[in-house]
């Protein structure tokens, strides 16, 4: 709907939405939810057939995104572990896998992938949602807060890997559930009764994937996040955008996970 | 809800309350109001009810839903379901008693805020409340809530986690750990408790109906579809749920839930609500958005959906309980098919769904209905009473008295009949002359080569037809009188045919009309002997017979006046007498008096006055008119009457007609008129030729007659008819159906021989036939053993010994 721009840069692939549901084999136990509880059944084995992935996590849920040509792969891939259905006109169908099954290349000898910088600027933030009902209530700060709150990006000094701040704002809207997520400064401009969370309000920091842009075609970087963090059993939510990743971790484990991180990135350099 | 739009709800066991919610809840109690005024502060409800504010309570905002504490007591007892996804119970004015005093205010929060939105109390646990929430990522969708638990002490350990902003004063109000969480990752949309199971849950979660079952919380059941919201299980009916999408309600069995049994035509506007009716079974009532009308699903006749084949059949009505749209609306928990409806202006009405009436006939004219759960009967009143009976009361009646069985008098049928239909008298008195004139004429075909047979069924229409040309005239006198006048009649063979057919002649050639007089005379029926004998020109005999009847016991005395007017008779045209007769006879009461008077007084030739005197029998003016019209006359005359006949379905008619594609014309418009399929099917199977039976309105008659000989349980009546038929009507006996199987080789007897032709012997020649000249055989065609042997002679069947007495019987056994 939006109209070609000379301003707009857009991925040239077309992109499907994964989500998966919970089947009811519910895992009592285990804590972390997000990315973490999918990082093992899901992200490694599409990282190990070489399948480039974005996530995106609300919220309500997580979506992987993964490109329509890489579409046989995933199903073959995923197969094992999932029944996968396809939505048409709003029923779901199961898919069957067999024809796509044979002559797959077994996954390479993983090359090495390149372990990208992760950095994690010092504000806090919420995930949050809003009934969609009261979304009218909450429209001029919101917005404000998208179009009209522009700071300039305070970075560190280069050379640094700790950012000082970073200007984030995700707001989603998808099959009407509404997520966002911000900082606690930007919080503080809605009227908080209108915000609905988790009861234990818990804040989360933020690990930024990848010193530059990290294009589209490159396999594995959700992964060599997701995983560390499910073996240590941390929730984790995950934001591809453009340019970066963004894991956005409990405020109470971000020295561990950046310790994690580091060591893997010492540890692979 | 929310403040945009009211639910409602009926209380369900204090049956005079509902609750309606919007931004608040406010507590009313419904009354009967028979004054046209109603009380001050009450809300008219309906012409009968109104109802009165009793409480307000809105500490709870943001509500989502709202469920009624099923038990009796605590009484106002309700579940809140917020848009954070917490559950508050509150309550509503009223005394509050030990019980609901620790319950009300309590709130169970789920660990990650998103809205709530069913609730639904368990039916038999009543501690349990199931809540339906919004997906989150990490989190269940479907929570148990027990409402009698305290605060859990496990959450106090983790306090230092807890920044609850709202940090409770009451804290032990306060419940975060369910009974159980289910639908992890999850929306949940609706809910339901299965009453087959305490712990079966149903519910409508996002894209899916699953089933949980809470002795093993691991497992569920599910179906992908997108009807689930409202899931609601049929109170009469457990295995039954409905939900629905959009405009679409979906009926599920919960034995087979792999699909919609059915689903029911599709609104243009969504659905808001779908409730089965709790008083009565099968009644589905749906609500669609920005609308006025309440549509209700009857699915009473619906057997147990089984297979995918069978398509139940729903009849759809719809319900307008007031002009504007419609926001909620709720049965009534016990009052029959009665509910509330509230609009978005919080206006209410109180009605009842009138129930549709099913109507059946019985087969003896009693007649059923039903309306609600109240059967009604009505059955016909008083045999005296005024009104002519049904036909289907007379059919049943001259059913049993063997109505139409009399082969050998056929006109005693109108006995049988009751003796009061002139026309069925007169019906079978035709059949009657008709099947003695074909005998009389078989007879003779014997010894004279003639073909008046079929004539005698083809109804004088034909007969008079066929005489054209062949007639003589004859000048007569009226005996009696001096002068001589010139009265032609006309003669032919077929015109005394129809003379006899008539009855005034008997059989034979002779033209003596005096044994039916005589007949006429020992019935009493004077008036129309004297006509008789009038219009065969014997006026003598005409007086003698009105003086007979003026002199006998009921006699009318007026017919010596009538007897002394003949006498008078001139053939003077000018005549004082002439004049004077053919003015007065119109004033005379009976038909045949006013017919002679019309006769004497006529030109020759003209007999306008007899042969329309309606009220003269039809057999005596064709009579009349046979013997006087001319050829032309008399044709055309036929012609006319037989079209009045047919058109007024008057049985008289078949005289004219005969067993004819006429006479089925006539029959049909006899029984448009009278329903009287008994008559037609009995008359129509005297017809010979066959043809007659051949006309498929005759044999849908005749079926007709036999299923209602069946419907009203006459089974050997039936059976009669049934073998009346098959001696009548020979194409319609039924295929013989027991045989005669060789001891030996197993095969039928009869069966064997008829399927070797080429044996070059015919079915009776293995004595099967009965008949007893032809020559016999006495072993199977099929093995060559000896047939069976006689039950009481034990002699081979088909040995030529005439003495045994058995052997006749077991032939008539092979005759079946």
């Amino acid at each position: 709907e939006l109209p070609p721009s000379e301003f707009m840069q857009v991925a040239d692939s077309t992109w499907l939405v994964l989500s998966v549901v919970s089947s009811g084999r519910a895992s009592s136990g285990c804590q972390a939810t997000g990315v973490t509880k999918i990082a093992k059944s899901v992200i490694a084995p599409l990282a190990e057939h070489h399948v480039s992935v974005l996530m995106l996590s609300t919220y309500q849920t997580d979506f992987v995104l993964v490109r329509e040509k890489d579409l046989p792969v995933v199903i073959n891939t995923l197969a094992g572990e999932f029944d996968i259905y396809k939505e048409e006109n709003g029923e779901s169908v199961p898919v069957s896998h067999d024809d796509v099954s044979n002559g797959f290349l077994k996954p390479k000898a993983a090359a090495s992938p390149t372990v990208h910088p992760v950095q994690s600027p010092q504000n806090r933030f919420c995930i949050v949602t809003v009934a969609p009902d009261t979304l009218p209530a909450i429209a001029t700060v919101l917005i404000d807060v998208l179009f009209y709150s522009h700071s300039p990006p305070k970075e560190a000094g280069p050379g640094s890997q700790d950012l000082d701040t970073i200007t984030f704002f995700a707001f989603s809207l998808i099959e009407g559930y509404i997520s966002i997520v911000m900082d606690v400064e930007t919080q503080k401009r809605f009227p908080s009764d209108l915000l609905l969370t988790s009861s234990t309000e818990e804040l989360w920091r933020m690990v930024r994937i990848g010193g530059q842009p990290l294009g589209f075609d490159e396999c594995g970087i959700v992964a060599q996040i997701a995983e560390p963090l499910a073996t240590v059993d941390i929730s984790a939510y995950y934001i591809s955008t453009f340019n970066f990743d963004h894991a956005l971790v409990p405020e109470e484990g971000i020295s561990e996970v950046i310790g994690l991180l580091r060591r893997r990135q010492e540890s692979s350099s | 809800m929310s403040g945009s739009k009211p639910d409602i709800l009926w209380a369900p066991h204090h049956v005079d309350r509902f609750v309606v919610c919007d931004s608040e809840l406010s507590l009313y109690h419904i009354e009967s109001a028979a004054s046209p005024e109603p009380k001050a502060g009450s809300l008219r409800l309906s012409e009968e009810t109104a109802a009165t504010l009793l409480s307000i309570n809105s500490d709870t905002p943001y509500m989502k839903c709202v469920a009624w504490y099923p038990k009796y007591d605590p009484e106002c007892l309700l579940a809140v379901g917020q848009a954070n996804g917490r559950v508050v119970l509150t309550s509503l004015g009223q005394d509050h008693n030990s019980k609901s005093k620790d319950l009300i205010g309590k709130e169970f929060v789920p660990k990650h805020a998103r809205q709530c939105n069913t609730l639904a109390w368990n039916p038999l646990d009543s501690n349990w409340l199931a809540a339906g929430l919004d997906k989150h990522r990490a989190d269940f969708s479907v929570l148990i809530w027990d409402i009698s638990s305290k605060y859990a002490p496990e959450a106090a350990v983790t306090t230092e986690k807890v920044r609850l902003s709202a940090a409770d004063p009451e804290g032990g109000l306060v419940v975060t750990k369910p009974l159980y969480e289910l639908g992890q990752n999850d929306a949940c949309l609706s809910l339901c408790w299965l009453p087959r199971d305490q712990k079966l849950l149903l519910a409508g979660m996002h894209r899916n109906l699953a089933i949980f079952d809470l002795r093993n919380t691991s497992q569920k059941i599910f179906v992908n579809t997108k009807a689930v919201q409202g899931v609601t299980v049929d109170p009469y009916f457990h295995d039954r749920v409905a939900s629905f999408y959009e405009g679409q309600v979906a009926i599920w069995d919960l034995r087979k839930f792999e699909k919609p049994v059915l689903t029911l035509t599709e609104q243009p506007k969504p659905l808001t609500k779908v409730a089965w009716c709790p008083t009565r079974t099968g009644l589905l009532a749906t609500l669609t958005r920005d609308s006025n009308i309440i549509r209700l699903y009857d699915m009473q006749h619906t057997p147990t959906p089984i297979g995918d084949e069978t398509e139940p059949t729903i009849i759809e009505r719809s319900v307008q309980p007031c002009e504007n749209y419609i926001a909620s609306f709720a049965w009534h928990p016990t009052s029959q098919n009665r509910m509330v409806v509230v609009t978005p202006n919080r206006t209410m009405s109180d009605f009842t769904v009138f129930e549709r009436i099913s109507l059946a006939w019985s087969p003896v004219t009693s007649l059923m209905w039903a309306c609600g759960r109240h059967l009604y009967e009505c059955t016909e009143e008083g045999k005296a009473s005024s009104l002519e009976k049904d036909i289907a009361t007379k059919m049943r009646l001259r059913a049993l008295s063997r109505y139409g069985l009399d082969t050998e008098q056929v006109w005693r049928n109108h006995l049988l009949a009751g003796n009061e239909d002139p026309q069925l008298k007169s019906l079978w008195y035709t059949l009657h002359y008709i099947l003695c004139l074909a005998q009389y004429t078989e007879d003779m075909d014997q010894k004279l080569t003639g073909n008046k047979g079929p004539l005698v069924y083809a109804g004088i229409k034909s007969i008079v037809k066929s005489s054209l040309g062949t007639t003589e005239n004859l000048r007569q006198s009226r005996s009696g009188s001096d002068r001589q006048a010139d009265i032609i009649q006309y003669l032919s063979e077929e015109r005394s045919l129809a003379l006899q057919l008539c009855g005034w002649i008997k059989k034979g050639t002779d033209l003596d009309v005096e044994p039916f007089l005589n007949s006429l005379e020992q019935e009493g029926d004077w008036e129309r002997a004297a006509a008789v004998a009038l219009f065969n020109l014997d006026i003598r005999r005409a007086i003698q017979i009105l003086n007979k009847g003026a002199s006998s016991g009921k006699g009318d005395l007026n017919l010596n006046v009538v007897a002394m007017a003949l006498s008078g008779y001139t053939d003077e045209k000018n005549s004082l007498w002439r004049e004077m007769c053919s003015s007065l006879r119109l004033q005379l009461n009976n038909p045949y008096l006013c017919a002679m008077f019309a006769f004497l007084t006529s030109e020759s030739g003209s007999y306008d006055g007899v042969l329309y005197e309606n009220n003269v029998a039809v057999r005596d003016r064709v009579a009349f008119a046979c013997k006087f019209l001319s050829d032309a006359q008399l044709n055309r005359f036929i012609e006319k009457l037989t079209n009045e006949m047919k058109e007024a379905g008057n049985l008289e008619g078949i005289l004219l007609t005969g067993l004819t594609k006429d006479g089925v014309d006539l029959m049909e418009s006899y029984v448009d008129r009278t329903g009287d399929v008994q008559t037609a099917s009995y008359c129509m199977l005297q017809g010979s030729p066959s043809d007659v039976l051949k006309d498929e309105r005759v044999q849908y008659w005749i079926e007709n007659y036999r299923n209602l000989l069946d419907a009203w349980r006459f089974w050997h009546k039936r059976a009669e008819f049934d073998i009346h038929r098959s001696k009548l009507d020979p194409s319609s006996k039924p295929l013989a159906q027991v045989f005669v199987s060789c001891n030996f080789c197993g095969k039928s007897i009869s069966y064997s021989c008829s399927a070797i032709p080429h044996q070059g012997r015919g079915f009776s020649q293995y004595g099967v036939s009965g008949s007893p000249t032809k020559s016999k055989v006495t072993s199977c065609p099929g093995c060559r053993k000896p047939l069976p042997r006689c039950a009481l002679c034990l002699i081979n069947m088909g040995t030529p010994v005439s003495s045994c007495p058995g052997r006749t019987r077991s032939f008539e056994v092979i005759h079946l």
